[in-house]
């Protein structure tokens, strides 16, 4: 390589260099302006939306890099009919040895955070308030208070914050639980017991927001599409007075 | 009539196979006629049958009863339906044939968009839709495990290596012929009312669902067959075919990444086609395997199906790469950059795609303490794949592009593979996947995977070995206009299911809440506009197909072996073995030869193109 070809490419490398840095600090502005996630309203709900904005925020340098380089060259490499071939540059050290150091080091950390780490926080706090047995069936979900015996179908009644585990089966095909604001998912599996605990942190119900729902989310039949019921979180007292109406 | 003997032997077998099973049947003192069992017992018996009939007969059975073998003889069109064994009509009869399917599938996938471009059941009822979503996908899956692999594996790879044929031109042509009675069960399928299980057929509700399963059940099977004796083939033809001086670091990347693939086929098939029989025998012979009030188990059927159906994911992608990274280097007139590092991505690649399947399970109910390390193995898979796009940056990096159709279409590779790769990464992580398991947000990351990677893919090598295949050129303004068509149709369509999944529209649903109709709108549109940029594809594959301008032995001026020979080639494709001196990418290395293909053969290439 000559002097004036050193040249070139370190400026090259510069330019690039820069160009870069930019676009990943508007990718970043981008991301963080962005309204990624819908309506939330859980514990659990915060720790996923949070892995899911960091895992952005590790993306967005890798997405830029390869679209930066990618079409920086793209542009200026352009044959202009010339016919000639290009530089026959068939390795470089540093640039390989970055690579792999960097792309590897990215991924143990993105097992490591949001991973592992994620999946600690979701397990924490085991200890519930409040069991319910959540019973999926073609096509509807019905729910059972295990300590008072209270058995409901349609709208499913939760007490504000507090910790509840749902204990979930099937009595035919596979179906999931899952409540889009409270970011849980669990399948019902027929022949097992499957297990989920949330802390909703949000009063609502189905009426105001479509996310406060219980939607079948694992293909079941005909009837899939339809297979969901409204969530209502409510104040302890006023469950505690729903309940008792209840029957319990 | 090659064709209607297999029909024959097929209709025989099936009438034997079920004379059999109803005598059994009626002597154990069960009802003689039950179609489900009938059916799939017979069906083995007519694939029997329709083998023998269109060629296992003459070419197997015959020496095996002191007769000569009968070889067929026929030439022009009519070679394509009969059971040929030159691997060039066979490349030719996979790619026409899954063509076929994958406009058939894109059909259904329209009115599958015409039916959600509204709240509420419009042209189909939620059983219809279910039905043609399970065989859209099931038979899209199809194309992507087989097209690429079919058509340009069985094609081109012999060739790149210096060979004159594959291996066992016979088996390669048993493993064509056993597609027809794949394309048959689905259409059987289609007719019996379908099934509503989706591609991924879940027990137990496969195990419930009506006879149009257990068509799915029996072509995925058929299908597994074909793929499994296909590979074998090229993992023998690559290992023992090379020409001489043509050592493993000298293969093209593309010759690799089939190669790989191949190994992960004959590997992995065998475990779908273990989950098909496992569920056509619960739905059959009585056992029990998925049924839990006997004491089965369902979720041991996901374990089985992904164990095949990740690593198939690589099986639709891998020849992707080696298409794009062949292309891109073609096309800057630079030598593959950190070729080993690119063979060590695929080879990465296949080593750990058995340890991630379980990822398709963080909400299944699987022992919770399985989360972990298939989140980590699964993360972990990115540096491998990260070792393409290092090849490519760095082959492009200075290079001299040339924008042909081709390389537009591996660009479009990489372009859309980054965004399934990346959004990939967010699903493999467990607390994000919780939310998006089974929404559109799934069908938008594998769909940027299969269809903006591997279909891609297709269409690139399509585009870039038509002038061999058929000695014609294809039109490069139409091949433009259907790219950059296809390229934001497929973006227009795909980019907003990121963000239904996000507000929470989930996967295989006939009907959707009323907040989501305004994007479904759009996604609708996009879909369309992808649809029809198939017709610019279709007009300018089938005319130049039939009035192309001649092609040269090598329009894009590439160094591999396979555009150093006539367009087409003649049927032992080399006159002399070529003798491999350096890998084929030699570009801008002054003394670079890749082969010596003695005198003879520049005489014949000099002389034109009419072999
Ligand atoms: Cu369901
Ligand atoms: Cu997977």
């Amino acid at each position: 390589m000559g002097e004036e070809d050193r040249n070139n490419s370190s400026k090259r490398l510069l330019v690039v260099g820069l160009i870069w840095l930019v676009a990943t600090v508007l990718a970043v502005i981008a991301v963080a302006a962005i309204q990624w996630h819908p309506f939330a309203a859980s514990r659990e709900a915060e720790i996923t939306d949070d892995a899911f904005d960091l895992l952005l925020l590790f993306a967005a340098p890798v997405f830029t890099f390869v679209l930066v380089v990618g079409g920086y060259t793209l542009v200026r490499d352009r044959d202009r009919g010339t016919g000639a071939d290009g530089a026959p540059i068939r390795t470089n050290r540093l640039f390989i040895g970055t690579w792999v150091v960097i792309t590897t080091a990215l991924s143990v950390l993105i097992v490591i955070t949001p991973g592992f780490t994620g999946l600690d926080e979701l397990r924490a706090e085991p200890e519930p308030d409040l069991i319910i047995d959540v019973r999926a069936e073609r096509w509807n979900w019905a729910y059972t208070y295990a300590e008072s015996g209270v058995e409901t179908q349609g709208t499913l009644m939760l007490p504000i914050d507090r910790r509840i585990l749902f204990r979930i089966s099937s009595t035919d095909v596979i179906h999931s639980f899952w409540i889009p604001a409270f970011r849980i998912k669990k399948d019902a599996v027929p022949g097992q017991i499957t297990t989920t605990m949330v802390t909703a942190e949000v009063l609502g119900s189905f009426d105001n927001q479509d996310e406060m729902r219980v939607q079948c989310a694992e293909l079941c039949g005909v009837g899939h599409a339809r297979m969901f019921t409204g969530v209502t979180v409510v104040e302890q007292a006023e469950f505690d007075a729903w309940l008792a109406a209840a029957g319990g | 009539m090659t064709i209607v003997r297999g029909a024959i032997g097929g209709v025989a077998g099936y009438i034997l196979g079920a004379a059999l099973l109803m005598s059994i049947r009626a002597a154990a003192g069960s009802r003689a006629w039950e179609v489900e069992s009938v059916t799939a017992g017979a069906w083995l018996f007519a694939l029997t049958g329709w083998l023998l009939g269109v060629g296992v007969w003459r070419y197997w059975a015959r020496p095996w009863f002191g007769k000569k073998e009968q070889v067929y003889t026929t030439t022009g069109w009519r070679r394509y339906f009969d059971f040929d064994t030159d691997h060039k009509v066979i490349g030719i009869q996979y790619l026409v044939s899954f063509l076929a399917l994958f406009f058939m599938a894109g059909l259904f996938a329209m009115v599958m968009r015409y039916e959600l471009m509204g709240v509420g059941e419009d042209v189909l009822d939620a059983d219809q839709y279910n039905s043609l979503m399970s065989l859209h996908g099931t038979m899209m899956v199809f194309v992507a495990v087989a097209a690429t692999v079919g058509a340009f594996g069985n094609y081109v790879v012999p060739i790149m290596i210096g060979a004159d044929d594959m291996a066992y031109p016979k088996l390669n042509a048993l493993s064509f012929w056993l597609v027809p009675p794949v394309l048959v069960a689905l259409t059987a399928s289609f007719f019996s009312g379908g099934y509503d299980t989706g591609w991924t057929g879940y027990a137990p509700l496969s195990v419930q669902s009506d006879v149009g399963g257990l068509f799915f059940n029996l072509a995925f099977f058929t299908l597994g067959l074909s793929s499994i004796v296909g590979a074998l083939n090229i993992i023998v033809t690559v290992v023992t075919m090379r020409a001489q001086g043509m050592t493993w670091f000298r293969l093209p990347i593309f010759v690799w990444s089939i190669f790989i693939t191949s190994i992960l086929s004959l590997i992995f098939t065998q475990f779908i086609g273990l989950a098909m029989l496992m569920v056509v025998l619960d739905r059959t012979a009585g056992t029990i395997f998925f049924d839990p009030a006997s004491g089965g188990e369902p979720l041991l059927y996901q374990h089985v199906f992904w164990f095949y159906s990740h690593p198939a994911v690589y099986i639709m992608i891998l020849p992707a790469f080696g298409i794009t990274l062949e292309i891109v280097s073609h096309f800057t007139r630079k030598p593959l950059f950190a070729y080993k590092w690119a063979v060590g991505g695929l080879l990465g690649i296949m080593g750990m795609s058995s340890v991630v399947w379980a990822h398709h399970m963080f909400t299944s109910g699987m022992a919770e303490a399985l989360r972990k390390p298939f989140l980590a193995s699964t993360e972990m898979i990115s540096i491998p794949t990260g070792f393409i796009f290092l090849s490519a940056l760095g082959t492009l990096w200075m290079g001299k592009i040339r924008y042909t159709v081709p390389m537009l279409f591996a660009l479009g590779v990489l372009f859309n593979f980054l965004i399934g790769g990346i959004t990939g990464v967010f699903l493999a992580d467990v607390p994000v996947d919780i939310q998006l398991q089974d929404t559109y947000f799934v069908v938008a990351h594998f769909h940027y995977v299969i269809l903006g990677g591997g279909i891609f893919g297709l269409f690139a090598a399509i585009y870039y070995w038509f002038p061999k295949m058929t000695g014609r050129m294809m039109n490069d303004r139409l091949g433009k206009l259907h790219f950059w068509w296809m390229m934001i149709g497929f973006n227009a369509t795909f980019l907003p299911m990121f963000s239904l999944g996000l507000q929470g529209m989930n996967r295989r649903i006939a009907d959707y809440t009323p907040d989501l109709a305004d994007a479904n709108r759009a996604v609708s549109m996009g879909g369309f506009f992808l649809g029809t940029s198939f017709v610019v594809f279709l007009y300018n594959f089938l005319k130049s197909w039939a009035r192309g301008p001649v092609a040269p032995s090598n329009p894009w001026g590439a160094r591999t072996l396979e555009w150093q020979i006539p367009s087409p080639p003649p049927h032992e494709n080399f006159e002399v073995p070529p003798v491999v001196l350096a890998d084929p990418y030699g570009y801008g290395e002054p003394d670079s030869i890749h082969a010596d293909l003695g005198v003879t053969q520049s005489e014949s290439i000099e002389e034109g193109v009419e072999a």
